[in-house]
């Protein structure tokens, strides 16, 4: 169970301050800087074991003399349990329980006793605990070998049927795409090449790869930039050339509200892929270094 | 205190839904579709987690530990005039004429999960509530004072608590939560009185029983998760409890735990008084995305194929819609709520959506819709039974879910996710007995695209539905039509479900929206 982790139930819309009063239908008239706050979602009780070293030479205590029956990870073996999912282990302190067990063993279903001093229980233990950490902390997996699809079919998929080559070419913007991303996020950035990377503090609507909006009010200019909100209530918009925001309040269809996604081809394309589509197209940008 | 059953009371909300039935539908109609416009904000309630002040317990140390500033998700109990809520390590007790402090207890936590606690339980002159470092708690409702707490669960082992104790009798009904580590799940009553094990029901089976032959062996199912975090509803006639079970573990693969892995992922029935199941209805068998049928199974008395039946429904995380006879669990009706949804292999002869193997997490990447977080998740939904309509937030998100973890024994999440998109979210309203959209508003939307997703929500019988656009305002809705009447401008999303009741004859709608509780009334 986790009710979100990491999208955007977890998320907020935060003013930038707070008001005090809030009264029927006009309420918004302040400009309200909407940014996304990513709460902290998921903590951990568990913290990783300081004690680098004793968790080396738990690991080879844990070869040695318990591998044979619980595996060389110890995630079972010929016979012995995973000793990762252990409750004796998992709420072990210090090796204190955990030699106390091994002491005593368990001969009924098999398990000897062993006699480690207090020391090698604790080295143990650390290496199991720092197993367990491992495994219950989702933000450290590493993401394997991605790039396994044929680049060629890709090289196709780009030329053909994706009709990524209207908009795209391996010469032009996605030269030297391969280079520029780890596979991870160019395979993510070929599905919505939302937002800059490497662009800190430029806000989403100040790039452009936000959706953009157009604004006409009933008398008056038609005023265009990135969107930074648009609810039944309210238009918000950034214009790139004065760096200002601008917003209006709506009533139905006053003023008009134009929207468009330079990146609707992509939002379109997000139901129409194979994951074998994705994984070629992944080759083969991959391959343009 | 007001009798607790199947409809809310006008001048309390006794339990987290308000009543049993999880419709989150008032009768109060001072307030409605004609004058709702005069809606003004009668209070507002900031919460404050500093310690000085308050009645301080726990077992932590003394300084609190490093964190973001908490959501209000629980919805509050309104008893004889004070409304009484919770965030993590803390609860309010808080005057709901006036909006203020009446007292404030703070808990010295030990660690653990702190993404939400979804309120309290009073029963008489106590109030319970659970801890992220899983310590059952009993205060005096009037002073704050701690009577005693219970540790129910191990934080070592990654378990966290979140769930408002559901009173059914004598039943104080708990569970827990988390699946960080491949940990058991289950639900537990405890007497009111010393806060003692009454009885536990596990949410996977032990060798030989029923549900076992959905497991390979005994370690995957010691290990299934299946964790009870959000309550439930209640049957007083069919003296039946209905919940959600979580998801099965390891949580983004399935290759050690083939089978459909019961009872994780499940609507079960079981009797309050003695723990025992009566039936159980799984809503995704051998889940490997994260969606937990956790979603408050509402119950509906009303028509189906032309005759009249005690319902129940889901609308689930995984993207479907679920009807049910609530007296036996017969599978009446399935639809899809998100059109996106990409996951299945078509609904197979008992409703259910049939398990792909080819979405499940790959190395390379499997692109899936929705993503862990679901089509829909545990924000309150609503049913007015004026309407005939069934009210929840949903999602089209798309994700790549990657396999991180190749052991033959994967543990865990086993997988990593990567969110790259979504192609629109929007409150909806369904026929509950068709499971057709009967209309649908697309969410408020920002620079990356739609926004929202699951959203409390709360009807009521001066025709309104009170919910948030995804956009940081509160709005009043025509519950017929989705047409917006009212709104205010928090600025931030609500966070809870909203909540109604009279009060020196006037009605009043409370919901919180990040750390505040707001109140609205007629202008006067």
């Amino acid at each position: 169970m986790t009710e979100s982790w990491p999208n955007d139930v977890q998320r907020g819309t935060r003013g930038t301050r707070r008001k005090g009063f809030v009264s029927a239908i006009s309420a918004c008239s302040a400009l309200i800087v909407v940014t996304v706050v990513v709460a902290s979602g998921q903590q951990q009780a568990l913290t990783p074991v300081a004690d680098t070293a004793a968790v080396e030479r738990g690991q080879k205590l844990l070869v040695d003399q318990c591998g044979f029956c619980h595996g060389a990870n110890a995630r079972g073996g010929s016979g012995g349990p995973d000793l990762t999912r252990s409750v004796i282990v998992q709420t072990d302190e210090d090796g204190k329980q955990l030699g106390e067990f091994l002491a005593a063993g368990r001969p009924d279903k098999g398990m000897p006793k062993f006699d480690l001093p207090r020391a090698q229980a604790s080295d143990l233990a650390a290496f199991l605990h720092q197993a367990i950490y491992q495994n219950s902390n989702r933000r450290l997996y590493k993401i394997l070998d991605i790039v396994v699809g044929d680049p060629s079919k890709g090289q196709a998929y780009f030329n053909g049927q994706g009709r990524c080559n209207s908009c795209h070419s391996p010469a032009g913007d996605l030269k030297g795409v391969g280079a520029k991303y780890e596979p991870a996020t160019l395979q993510g950035r070929l599905l919505l090449p939302r937002g800059r990377t490497g662009n800190p503090g430029v806000p989403l609507y100040a790039d452009p790869t936000a959706l953009q909006v157009t604004v006409t009010p009933p008398s008056g200019e038609a005023v265009s930039g990135g969107l930074v909100r648009l609810t039944d209530f309210e238009v918000t918009l950034y214009e790139a050339g004065s760096g200002r925001m601008r917003s209006w309040l709506r009533n139905g269809d006053t003023p008009k509200v134009t929207v468009t996604d330079p990146l609707q081809a992509h939002v379109d394309h997000l139901t129409r892929w194979t994951d074998a589509e994705m994984h070629n197209m992944t080759a083969y940008l991959a391959s343009l270094k | 205190m007001a009798t607790i059953g199947a409809q809310i009371p006008a001048d309390s909300w006794p339990t987290y839904h308000g009543d049993y039935s999880g419709r989150r539908y008032s009768t109060l109609k001072q307030i409605n579709t004609a004058n709702v416009k005069a809606l003004t904000l009668a209070w507002v309630y900031r919460i404050n987690t500093s310690r000085a002040g308050a009645i301080v317990g726990g077992e932590g140390p003394d300084t609190p530990p490093p964190g973001t500033p908490p959501q209000i998700k629980s919805t509050p109990l309104m008893v004889n005039g004070t409304l009484y809520f919770s965030v993590p390590d803390h609860v309010y007790a808080v005057d709901a004429r006036t909006g203020r402090d009446v007292w404030h207890y703070a808990w010295k936590t030990r660690g653990g999960d702190h993404i939400g606690n979804r309120g309290v339980g009073i029963l008489d002159n106590w109030l319970y509530f659970l801890t992220p470092d899983n310590y059952f708690v009993s205060l005096d409702v009037k002073t704050g004072k701690e009577r005693w707490h219970h540790e129910i669960a191990s934080m070592k082992r990654e378990y966290f608590s979140t769930n408002a104790p559901m009173i059914i009798g004598r039943q104080v009904i708990i569970g827990v939560g988390g699946d960080a580590l491949d940990i058991p799940g289950y639900l537990e009553s405890r007497d009111p009185e010393a806060g003692n094990l009454v009885w536990r029901w596990n949410s996977t089976p032990q060798p030989g029983d029923a549900g076992a032959t959905t497991w390979p062996d005994e370690d995957s199912m010691a290990h299934g998760g299946g964790m009870p975090w959000l309550p439930g509803t209640y049957d007083p006639e069919l003296n039946l409890y209905y919940f959600g079970t979580g998801n099965p573990q390891p949580v983004l693969a399935g290759s050690s735990r083939p089978g459909d892995n019961l009872y994780t992922c499940t609507i079960v029935a079981i009797n309050p008084n003695t723990g025992k199941m009566a039936w159980h209805y799984q809503v995704t068998p051998h889940d490997t995305h994260d969606w937990d049928a956790a979603q408050t199974p509402i119950l509906i008395d009303g028509e189906f194929n032309g005759r009249p039946r005690k319902l129940i429904a889901q609308a689930s995380r995984n993207g479907h819609y679920f009807l049910l006879d609530r007296a036996t669990g017969e599978h009446l009706l399935t639809s899809k709520h998100i059109d996106s949804l990409n996951w299945t292999k078509g609904i197979n002869a008992k409703g259910q959506p049939a398990h792909d193997p080819a979405k499940d997490a790959s190395v390379p990447g499997t692109l899936v819709s929705p993503d862990t977080t679901g089509a829909t998740n545990w924000p309150p939904p609503s049913f007015s039974p004026d309407t005939g309509l069934l009210y929840f937030g949903t999602r089209q998100t798309f994700s790549v879910m990657y396999l991180t973890d190749t052991d033959g024994r994967p543990q865990g999440w086993a997988a990593a996710e990567r969110n790259v998109g979504n192609v629109g979210n929007a409150l909806k309203a369904i026929d509950y007995k068709t499971g057709k959209v009967k209309w649908s508003r697309p969410f408020a939307m920002g620079p990356g695209g739609t926004q929202g997703g699951a959203v409390g929500l709360l009807s009521t019988a001066g025709g309104l539905l009170f919910g948030n656009d995804g956009g940081g305002n509160f709005v009043a809705y025509d519950a017929a039509t989705g047409k917006p009447l009212w709104h205010a401008g928090l600025g931030t999303n609500t966070s809870n479900g909203p909540e109604t009741f009279l009060l020196d004859g006037r009605q009043y709608i409370v919901v919180g929206a990040g750390d505040s509780l707001y109140a609205f009334a007629l202008q006067q």
